[in-house]
Formats: structure tokens, sequence, C-alpha cells
């Protein structure tokens, strides 16, 4: 039972980086229809943004571990978001009104193009974060230890997500994206910059990677520029398990994800736990075409 | 429009045609091949061990070269540590007119390499692939210069149930060539001494969070844990080991004897660890290593830190001995002279006690190391 | 623009291909042999990606099929790896038909993901080994080279003319294909499913059969792959390599023969010119692709099969309309 409990804590920490990936994935298909195969080197590059920033600022004195922690989270996930927003001028924008396979292979260029930027500019080695930024330790409760940052993780992600939820519902940007969303045309028609849109879009999904980069950097410690194609690949899995657009299903389909992978390396074999996950994507899919919650993008008749 | 493409298809073919035009020739240069990971995952030690070879092919120049003044000319290839350019790669060696090859770390990459060499009759000696298959195909002029997994599982054995006195062990590993033969003969020699192995499986590399498997592993209860893997996975695990409360004695492989396995990890949680190693090449007695060392740190700036490097120095040096005491560079004396006639040769990485009919080294480099609490790793005394 | 039927040009190239391997040393001849089975794989995903309009991201597990039914029945019962030439081919396409099957009406991008789910838990099961069958992590080797009887196919060059008759046939029964009645059906589902299937065309089993064909041909480009590296691991089937051969269908021209061929050339040999940019080389790469797709989207070579077919049934003062690609869907 301890062991149950201890995975499934596990299993949430994980899942909730997954899920704040994910979120990225899914809104940029929602406005765009396109997979951006690039996201997941984005949430790599967030970590080695905040490695620089928390490098400078360490040897430039600055000792307080919660403002150097906090600046490196404003400037990577600004510095990304920028990032994201360059990537869709120049290798996405050019290609709005081609075929639906050019801006895959763009993508893929563009995320090769971002891993070996980062390999030039950083070293091939694993880099490292420093120590002493986040509090290590934990609780230890009825016989199991609890991180005390993993929990911190799993709240910061849970923060950031109930954030996003609250602007794209609630306020008229977010009405904005979800129109566009549904459809260019008539989201112009109505009076919104399109453009503007996808621009921010690609601000804030590309930033909200970048925060999970960070607290996996801040928290396992090493990085590497390798990193982000396979976690982008599982966060793309956890989107469509959501059913891609809807950003409550990326959230879902995050926890889901990291929760089955969890508990299926802990009960099965660690060995298979990648084949688990993409056979539990299958499974639903199957069942389930348009993924758990179901898309929110308009069929177009 | 299609002409224009067409005729640069054409002119692409030209091109390389050009461009190879300079087919093998007079060839009055000694060309040994490097061939190692020069880009990909495992540069950073592919690039130590061509470093060490460029520098002492520059000595033996230096010092008028072999075989009456013939330079030695070193020719590296990358194999980019994946199995299809490492076979493209030798072909580009074959057709450079190489007698022989040094190469590489990785079993696998090795591997794919091995019978385009020996098809070629190339004498190839491995630097840092341990797997023991690689000398079972019957080569016969392939050689490995480092010890293979079954000395270094004999070693970890031997560690734990002699030395340490401990009954139940965990072995994790990545299921790569390497880790996974490590793991394997470790459990062989393990259940020969009668210890009990209570968990066995294997973790995807290249991630982040394995307290999912730690967890099981903790469940087991191990007096010991030991993973076979690399260093980047190996510090993970440390930590997230403490991070779970499990705390019995860990212990990883030599492709963790490497100083980045502390850094990444944090002297905190890497102290204590113990290590199954070919020596550091700090800690070697042995005059041509300190010699090497120096040398080393003259022309590149810094020591090199990985033993690998110097397996690689010591490839060269046998085999430049072996052209001196046959007089020739046909590669089949030279592979003779290494079966046969090569004993007790000083090598940089300890005595060469000679190669058995398989190619294998004879003895075992292995031995044990540990983190001390200033985060270095130094030989283990218990 | 000269008069000069394409046979023509088809004629130089396969003139040119000819000659080849006695004009270069055995290096560059290895490399066009590498390049051959990307050509392989390149057409044979060209059936799926290309002509159908499916997305797939996971043909590598094709392949994977193709060269470990290969490396398994040649090195377990002795078969001749010429023998199990068709073998493979049917292999991944029964492989094929047994996964698409459940997951074939899915529509474009969750197709996409389950084809990489597909292509990555087919590397998995290689590397763990299930059965003992597949040699784990350290693959399968001693796989014989392809023979009959005494001849047998050894030499860079022999694998040259072996890889070139393949190719040859292959670009053959693609054209056939694609003039026929089911390459039509294709193109229809490509364009606009929905319109398809109010034509009353079966587009769940056209789709199925565009992944069966697809495979079929990885099979073959893994048979060959199998005997001519003599030993195969699991690490040569990853999802960077379908990732590779979907580049190079899309780079080429989606559907276009021609296309394919130049884009195989293109991926395969040029990075072999470029070896000397080592460490900025992919990164070089990586720009390439984008810098290709943002100003040439159509790709390098595109199909004009279509349009062609379009002009000469084309009556007198009609204006065409350009049919090339589909628009964002």
């Amino acid at each position: 039972m301890e062991q149950f409990v201890q995975q499934f804590l596990n299993g949430l920490t994980v899942g909730s980086g997954y899920a704040l990936v994910a979120l990225g994935y899914t809104m940029v298909y929602g406005v765009l229809k396109l997979i951006n195969f690039a996201h997941g080197d984005l949430f790599m590059l967030g970590a080695y943004l905040a490695l620089s920033t928390t490098l400078t600022l360490l040897a430039a004195g600055v000792a307080t571990p919660w403002v150097v922690v906090l600046a490196a989270f404003a400037a990577s996930m600004s510095l990304v978001g920028l990032t994201g927003v360059f990537i869709e001028r120049t290798a996405y924008r050019p290609l709005r009104r081609a075929t639906r396979l050019a801006p895959v292979v763009s993508a893929l260029g563009a995320a090769v193009v971002i891993q070996n930027g980062v390999m030039l500019a950083y070293g091939a080695n694993y880099q490292v974060f420093p120590e002493g930024l986040v509090a290590v330790g934990g609780w230890r409760v009825a016989g199991m230890t609890i991180p005390l940052f993993r929990v911190a993780m799993l709240v910061v992600s849970l923060c950031l997500m109930g954030i996003l939820y609250l602007f794209v519902q609630r306020t008229t940007v977010g009405a904005a994206i979800r129109a566009v969303s549904l459809d260019h045309d008539t989201a112009r028609l109505m009076g919104i910059d399109v453009d503007r849109i996808i621009m921010l879009v690609f601000l804030i999904g590309p930033a909200l990677g970048a925060a999970a980069g960070i607290m996996i950097g801040l928290y396992y410690r090493q990085i590497h520029f390798t990193m982000g194609w396979v976690y982008g690949l599982k966060a793309f899995t956890a989107a469509i398990l959501g059913g891609i657009g809807n950003i409550p299903g990326a959230m879902v389909g995050g926890m889901i994800l990291g929760l089955f992978e969890t508990l299926a390396a802990g009960y099965i074999s660690s060995a298979w736990k990648d084949a688990f996950a993409f056979l539990l994507l299958i499974a639903i899919l199957v069942v389930r075409p348009t993924g758990l919650l179901g898309e929110r993008v308009a069929e177009k008749l | 429009m299609r002409k224009i493409l067409v005729l640069a298809v054409v002119a692409v073919l030209a091109v390389s045609v050009v461009a190879c035009a300079q087919k093998p020739k007079e060839k009055p240069t000694i060309k040994i091949g490097v061939q190692e990971a020069l880009t990909g995952d495992w540069a950073y030690e592919g690039q130590g061990i061509l470093n060490a070879v460029n520098l002492l092919a520059e000595q033996v120049n230096s010092a008028g070269g072999l075989l009456d003044g013939r330079k030695v000319e070193i020719i590296p290839g990358d194999n980019k540590s994946d199995a299809k350019e490492s076979a493209l790669s030798a072909q580009k060696l074959i057709n450079s007119g190489v007698i022989a090859v040094i190469g590489s770390y990785g079993s696998t990459v090795t591997e794919a390499a091995q019978k385009l060499y020996d098809e070629k009759g190339i004498v190839h000696i491995a630097t840092a692939s341990t797997a023991t298959r690689l000398t079972e195909h019957g080569y016969k002029r392939f050689f490995r210069i480092c010890s293979s997994d079954d000395r270094q599982g004999l070693c970890a054995a031997d560690l734990i149930v002699n030395k340490l006195g401990l009954k139940k062990v965990a072995i994790i590993h990545d299921n790569t060539t390497y880790a996974k033969g490590l793991a394997d003969w470790t459990k062989k020699y393990l259940e020969e001494r009668g210890a009990n192995i209570v968990f066995f499986d294997a973790l995807t590399p290249k991630e982040k969070d394995y307290t999912a498997i730690l967890t099981r592993v903790k469940a087991a209860q191990p007096e010991v844990w030991y993973y076979t893997g690399y260093y980047p996975e190996a510090a993970l695990l440390v930590r997230q080991a403490a991070d779970i409360g499990l705390k019995a004695q860990f212990m990883t492989g030599d492709a963790s004897n490497n100083p980045e396995f502390v850094r990444l990890a944090g002297v905190e949680y890497a102290k204590g660890a113990l290590i199954t190693t070919p020596p550091q090449p700090a800690d070697l007695p042995y005059p041509e290593a300190k010699k090497f060392l120096e040398d080393y740190k003259a022309k590149f700036g810094k020591y090199p830190e990985s033993i690998w490097s110097l397996m690689g120095a010591d490839a060269f040096r046998v085999l430049v001995e072996a052209i001196k005491q046959t007089n020739s560079d046909d590669p089949g004396k030279i592979a003779d002279y290494l079966h046969n006639q090569l004993k007790n040769f000083p090598g940089i990485t300890g005595p060469i006690e000679g190669f058995d009919e398989r190619g294998e080294r004879k003895g075992s480099t292995y031995e044990v190391y540990t983190v001390n609490d200033q985060g270095q790793i130094v030989p283990y005394k218990k | 623009m000269l008069r000069v039927p394409p046979k023509f040009w088809a004629g130089l190239v396969i003139a040119v291909a000819l000659v080849y391997p006695w004009v270069v040393n055995d290096y560059w001849v290895d490399v066009m042999n590498f390049c051959g089975i990307y050509m392989l794989l390149g057409l044979s995903l060209n059936i799926i990606v290309g002509y159908a309009g499916l997305f797939n991201l996971g043909h590598a597990a094709f392949y994977a099929v193709g060269a470990y039914t290969t490396a398994i029945l040649s090195t377990r019962f002795g078969v001749s790896t010429l023998v199990l030439l068709p073998v493979a081919a049917l292999a991944a396409a029964a492989f094929a038909y047994a996964i698409s099957r459940p997951i074939i009406h899915l529509r474009g991008d969750y197709l996409c993901v389950v084809t990489i789910g597909f292509g990555e838990i087919v590397r998995i099961a290689l590397i763990n080994n299930p059965g003992g069958l597949t040699g784990g992590v350290n693959g399968i080797i001693g796989i014989p080279r392809p023979s009959l009887g005494p001849l047998a196919i050894r030499t860079v060059d022999g694998y040259y003319y072996f890889i070139l008759a393949l190719v040859v046939l292959s670009v053959w029964a693609m054209r056939r294909l694609e003039a026929s009645r089911i390459g039509r059906a294709w193109t229809c589902i490509r364009e606009d499913e929905t319109a398809a299937e109010a034509m009353g065309i079966d587009t769940a089993s056209l789709k199925l059969l565009a992944f069966v064909l697809g495979a079929a041909g990885a099979g073959i480009a893994g048979n060959v792959y199998a005997s001519k590296m003599t030993l195969i691991a699991p690490e040569s089937f990853n999802f960077w390599e379908s990732c590779v051969m979907f580049s190079i269908v899309v780079l080429g021209g989606a559907g276009s023969i021609p296309g394919v061929i130049v884009a195989s050339l293109g991926m395969a040999a040029l990075p072999e010119l470029f070896r000397e940019f080592a460490r900025a080389r992919l990164l070089v790469f990586g720009l390439a692709m984008v810098l290709m797709m943002i100003f040439r989207p159509q790709g390098l070579w595109p199909s004009t099969h279509w349009r062609r077919q379009v002009e000469r049934e084309r009556e007198p003062g009609v204006t065409p309309t350009p049919a090339v690609g589909s628009p964002s869907r």
C-alpha cells in the first residue's frame, strides 16, 4: 500500500510536467492545426536559459535562492516565449497556406536546429544546476518520504494550468483564442487580429513549456540538449490522449499519462514502460477517436 | 525547372566523382585509423581517445618515424555513436588504406565495423568495448586492449560477496549492450557465490525520473544495489534514491568512473558509492603512465580524465611495437606478433601480459574505487 | 524548355547509375548503397503519405519487421536471405495489416501519433527481447549474404547493382500503381476524404491497402539492410529514422517518384560530402529542412502526374485549376 501511494505521488509529479508541456502543444494545435515538433526542444531551451540566468546571478553575487529562482523563471519563460514567436514567424507563418505536410517537416527541422544550436553553444556534456537553490529533503509520512520539491512542482504546475484555464475561459483575449481555434476566417470577420492571437499563443505555450523545463532542471539538476525530444513526444501523446486542442484535456492527459507510466513501471516492468504508455494511447483512441475529453476544433466538412 | 533539377542531380554525382577521384595511390605513410564517436552521445570519450593517439603519433614521428623514416599517419573516422555510421566510416577508413584501426568506445558500434575490417584483413584493436561477444566471433585480427565485461562482473561479485559480505543484491541495467552484458555476468557470478538477486530489471536511459523503479528496488530490500549503466543515469539514481529513502550501498560500473558522475550527482549524494573500474589515469603507478599524463597535459592543457583515452594510447603503442619488432606493416604479421610474441609489454594502463588466441588481453584490469567525502574518485581500501 | 521526352532523362540517369561504380571508389559506392536503401524506404512511404495522404511517422517499424524477419529466419533456419526477400515483404505487410486495422479510421493527426506509438512499441519490444527472439539490444549478428547456390552478393559493387535493380523495379511498380484505379482512388481520398466516401470509394479498405503496400516496400528495404550490414540492432529503427524517411517524402514532393529519388540522394549523400563540418553538420541539416519548406513547400520535384493528366484531358477553352497538395484541413 505504501508503495502504491509512493508510486502514485511519483506519477503525479511526472504527470504535471507532461501536462505543462502538453498545454503548449494543444494550444498551438488549436489555432494552427499544426503539431509543433519543436516544442519539446523549447522545453529544453527553457531549462538551459534558466541555468544561464542562475549561474550569472550567482556569479554576480546574488545570494538569496528564491530571488535567483524567480529571476530564472521570469527570464527563461519570457525568452523562450519570444523564441516561440520567432519560430512561428520564420518557420510556420510562410507555410500557412501550404499543404499539411510541409509545416511538419519545417517543425522537425526547427527542432534539430534548436537542439544542435544548444549543443554548440553549451557543449555536448550534461550541464548541472548549482546546489542549494531549492529545498531538499522531504516529509516523512507513514514510512514514506515525500520530497518537498515534488509537491512544490505539482502545486506550481496546477497553478499555472489554473491560470491558463481561467485566462482562456474568462477573458476576452481568451475568447479570441478560442475563436481562432474554431475558424480563422470567421474570427477575422469578427474583428480579431488572427496573426496577433497566434503570436500570443506561441508566446504562452512555449513559456509554459519553459516553466516545466526550469522545474525539471532545478529538481533533477542535470540537463542535456537531447532531453527535449523524448519528453516532447510524451507530452504530445498526452495532449492527444486528452483531446487535441482541448486545454483541460491536455492537463488531464498529462496527469493520466504520468500516472499510468509510473504505475506500469512500478508494478509491471520498468523496461516496457514507454510501450505501455503508447498502448494506453492507442487503446483510448480506438475507443474514443478524438481523445478522452474530445477535441475543441471544428471538423471541416 | 525539371531540367535544372536533373542537371543538378547529374552535377551532384559529377562532383562526388571528382571529389573522390583520388583513388588509393602510393602509400608512403603508415596509415592507422582511429574510429571513434567524434560526434554524438559519446563524443566526450571518442575525442579523448583520438587526442591520445595523435599525441603519441606525433612523438613517434618526431623521433624519426617507423620502418626507415616512414611517418605514421592517423586517420580519424567518426562513427557518430551509431552502428550504421560505424559501418560507413569503416568503409571510408578501409578505402584510405589503413593497415590497422583503433576503436571504438561502445560495443555496438565496434561490432558493426568488426566484420568489415576482418573481411579486408585489417588489424582492429578495440579500446573501450567490453561486451564479451566481440572476441567470440573468431576474427583473427581483432584485439581488445581493455578488459571485458565478464572480468568486471567477476570483480563486482567478489566485492559484494567476499569483501563486503553482503547477500541481497539488486541489479539495474539500461538495456544497452554493455550494461546488460555486465549485469548478466554479475548476476551469474553472484549466484555462483550464493548471493540472492532480489531485483533485476532495466530502466529507460535518457529520462529524468526514476522514482518508479527505485521504489520497487526499495520494496525488495536489498543490502546493496548495482547500476551497470552510464553516468548520467547513475547520478540521477543516487539523488532520487536518497529522496525516497533507499539506503542500501550503491555500486556502479566503469561507465560511471568519471568525474561527471560526481558533478551531476553532487558530492553529498555521490560519496560512498563504490565503482568497479579499471584504474584511474592519475592512480596508475607506472612510469609510462606518468610520462604520458605529463605529455598529454603539455599538449592539450589538461590531464586526460578518462581511462579510455589511455587505453587508446596503449592500443597505439602495441601497434607501434608490433611494427617495429616484425619490421613490417603487413597486418597479418602484426596480428601474428600480437597473438604470439607480445609478452609483458609495459603498458600505460598496466603491464600487458599478452593477448590470447581470441584477442583478449590477458589478466584483468578491474579494481574497486569509491567516491570520498571530497567528491574525488579514489581507490577503495577496505 | 526542351521538347525532350521524360524517358530520355530517365535513360540518362540510369546510364549514369550503371557506370557509377566504375568511376568512383568503394566508399562512395557504399554511400550510394545506403542511399538506395533510403530510396526504397522513401518510395514505400510515398505510397502511404504521398498517394493516400496518410500521416505515417512510424515507418521504421515496418522496416524493422522486414529486417528482423530476415535476420531471425536466416540465422535460425538457414534460409537464404535472397529467398527471404518476399517473405520479409509479406511479414511487414501482414504486420501492417494487423496493426492498422483497428486504427484506420482515425483522423490525420491522431493517426500520426498512433504511428509514432507503434514505431516506439516495436523498438522497445525489440530491445526487451521477448522469448529470446530478437537478441535484445545486441541485435542479431551473423546474417548471411544473399546467395543463390554458388553466386553470392558480397562486394560493395555487387550490392550496388542489386539495390539499383530493386529501386528500378520499385519505381516501375509505383508508376503502374499511380496510374491505376487504386492510385486515382487514393488521390481522391487524399484530396477530400468526405467527398471520396460520397463517391462510393471504400476509404477504409484503400487506406489499409496503402499501409500494407507501403509496409511491404519497407520490408524489402529491411531485408536488404539486414543482409548488407550482417548485423542489426534496435537502435537503427528508432523514431528519428522514421522522421528522416518522412522528410525525404515531403522534401522531394509528396506523391512524386522523382522527388523521392532526388530527396534520398540529398538526405543520404550530402551529409557525406560535408563530413568535415562535423559538429555543425546536423544544425545545417535542420536549417536546410526549414529553408527548403519555406521556399519550396511543394517539394523539390512536385508530382506532376495529375497536372499532366488534367492537361491532357483538358477541353479547349477551359482553364484547369491547380490541384497540387491539399490546403489546410
